[in-house]
């Protein structure tokens, strides 16, 4: 892990509760210990369970298109709001389940269950 | 769970990657000090029944779909989080609201030592798995050739 996230941990530990995503590793932390960024690099990845979006945010600067897909409405309003914020125009959001995914067969190169299953 | 991974290969190109990143609950997590550049252990925390079952569940989805011959297990590795707190107290507090976790540590250090470094740095370090798998593009043809024998 860099000193970086681990700062960044500690900061947030003592104001949010256990289940926030704001306590899971950094995405490019993770995106590091999987094999490093030319895992989604000009790739259409798929978040599948996107949540707020942490993810899915964290790879659209490497990727050609990322959707995130989540069951919880309100999750999926904040995960928009977040890349608006980031001002990433690869992004979309959508809420779905992942036993039908709304997408046509073949449409990613890479699906990323991110503590989905 | 099978049925969203069939979907997860249905929408993947041939030799499509997914990855299944989730918490190891094969491993414990444990709770440790600060103490200079280092570490001391001061419990270990299980997770709970519940969430074990379900992780159990979702290996057995992983591997019937393995099995099925829908994707090839690629490569897997783990690697430690460390999430920090301020006071031993908050770590009680994160453990108590955690819904993966059981809600209390099992302390390996005696009660006066945690009296004592009650206000000192802590760190919950969990671990966190992935495996890498890739879809096959000659979907079934195992499943036919178990049948053929």
């Amino acid at each position: 892990m860099t000193a970086g996230t681990a700062t960044f941990s500690v900061e947030v530990g003592k104001h949010l509760p256990g289940v926030s995503s704001a306590l899971r590793p950094a995405p490019l932390d993770e995106l590091r210990h999987w094999g490093g960024e030319a895992l989604v690099r000009g790739k259409r990845v798929l978040d599948l369970g996107c949540g707020d979006g942490r993810f899915a945010i964290g790879v659209a600067p490497f990727a050609t298109a990322v959707e995130g897909l989540d069951p919880d409405p309100d999750a999926i309003a904040a995960a928009k709001q977040a890349a608006r914020k980031a001002g990433r125009r690869n992004l979309h959001f959508a809420v779905g389940a992942a036993q039908r995914l709304p997408y046509p067969d073949g449409a990613f190169d890479v699906v990323i269950l991110s503590w989905t299953l | 769970m099978v049925d969203a991974l069939r979907e997860v290969h249905r929408v993947l190109v041939p030799c499509g990657i997914l990855i299944d990143a989730r918490p190891d609950s094969r491993v414990h997590a444990y709770v440790e000090r600060r103490r200079g550049r280092g570490f001391q252990r001061f419990g270990v925390v299980r997770t709970n029944s519940t969430e074990l079952k379900n992780d159990r569940a979702s290996d057995r989805a992983i591997a019937r779909l393995v099995a099925d011959g829908f994707f090839t297990r690629r490569r897997r590795g783990r690697f430690w989080h460390r999430v920090g707190f301020d006071t031993l107290a908050e770590v009680r507090r994160y453990l108590w609201e955690h819904l993966r976790f059981v809600r209390r540590a099992e302390w390996v250090v005696d009660a006066a030592t945690r009296r004592h470094h009650a206000d000192d740095q802590f760190v919950v370090r969990r671990p966190v798995r992935h495996e890498i798998l890739e879809a096959n593009q000659e979907l079934g043809l195992r499943r036919l050739s178990k049948l053929r024998r």
